[in-house]
């Protein structure tokens, strides 16, 4: 089960309300390659995962995108508050405000809404923890691309941070791969679907 | 093995490796690591994998205090139960995953001293329900009055 701490994983502290940053990192939120698509993507294909690295790997790295969730959450808040009129009418975020004030809802950048068509669960442990390193890569360079539009340092500490945990989980999800391969047929590893044939 | 010696940045592949198989280098056992404090500021308790966009390296050192304390002891314990998950056998780094377990109660009482009960399993010092009362995590006291 999950327990809610009343904490973040790293400091979200921003001084200044800027509604068009706030446009573009809500892709982190409900993006293609945001943090709640992660938390789930890691939460359900764990079900399927037969053996126990693999089970405990997603099971904590999901827990901590659910972290992350709340982290860009934060931000999204942070960035969106006490604003006047003008700098709501003259920014990108207009078109967000008018459907959903400064709430935070799970949204790409480009206003489609969270899909859960953006993540997979095949239920295949190779074919799944190999999603799992792409998805680790999308993320990266979403971060990557928010670095090179934003300039607030507040803002800029916590995207480096995100950013640098996406690099750690795909070394973690690329040596959880080699595990897995090591308890299979090495001769051919794509022999049968560990998940349903032992 | 002497900290000279740690792996910075090197992992191992498979000697034989079957074709049509992605891979990632194995990480060596005991790298080289960051104080804890430095690893929550970096994103990464191991300094072989810091590897920021465009030198942008996060050097904003977080004010020491109840609450940072706890995330820096928090951080550790993940990056290390993260590591574990694929070096079990890694015999320091357990060590040091214990350590910061014990180190965790302590950061998690001054935290709560600060700031009330972490969670609702916290046991309660306090005569009334002290939950609801700020800080919310999400919130920043400098920009939450109007």
């Amino acid at each position: 089960m999950f327990i809610y701490d009343k904490k973040l994983q790293y400091p979200v502290k921003i001084d200044k309300p800027n509604p068009k940053l706030a446009s573009i990192i809500i892709s982190q939120y409900g993006g293609p390659d945001g943090e709640l698509g992660a938390s789930l993507r890691y939460l359900s294909q764990r079900y399927s995962m037969p053996f126990d690295e693999q089970k405990g790997l997603l099971t904590d790295i999901g827990t901590e995108e659910l972290g992350h969730l709340e982290m860009v959450g934060a931000i999204i808040h942070q960035l969106t508050r006490n604003l006047k009129d003008s700098q709501i009418e003259d920014s990108a975020f207009a078109p967000y405000f008018v459907d959903h004030t400064a709430g935070v809802y799970p949204t790409a950048a480009s206003g489609f809404p969270f899909s859960a068509a953006s993540m997979a669960v095949k239920g295949d442990p190779i074919a799944d923890l190999t999603e799992d390193l792409a998805a680790e890569q999308k993320a990266r360079v979403t971060y990557d691309n928010i670095l090179r539009l934003s300039d607030d340092p507040d803002v800029n500490n916590v995207i480096k941070f995100l950013r640098q945990r996406e690099i750690n989980h795909f070394q973690r999800f690329g040596e959880s791969l080699q595990l897995l391969r090591e308890k299979l047929n090495q001769k051919n590893v794509y022999y049968m679907n560990p998940a349903i044939d032992i | 093995m002497n900290k000279e010696d740690r792996n910075m940045g090197e992992g191992r592949l498979p000697a034989m490796a079957p074709l049509a198989n992605p891979y990632v280098p194995f990480q060596l056992d005991n790298p080289a690591k960051y104080e804890p404090r430095t690893a929550l500021v970096r994103g990464t308790l191991f300094a072989g994998l810091d590897l920021p966009f465009m030198g942008m390296v996060n050097k904003q050192e977080q004010p020491v205090t109840p609450t940072t304390q706890l995330q820096v002891i928090s951080f550790a314990i993940q990056e290390l139960a993260l590591y574990l998950d694929t070096h079990q056998n890694d015999k320091e780094a357990f060590e040091l995953y214990t350590q910061m377990q014990c180190l965790y109660e302590e950061a998690k009482k001054e935290f709560e001293n600060q700031n009330g009960p972490m969670n609702h399993f916290s046991v309660n010092n306090n005569k009334t329900y002290k939950w609801l009362n700020d800080p919310w995590p999400w919130e920043y006291a400098k920009n939450k009055e109007v």
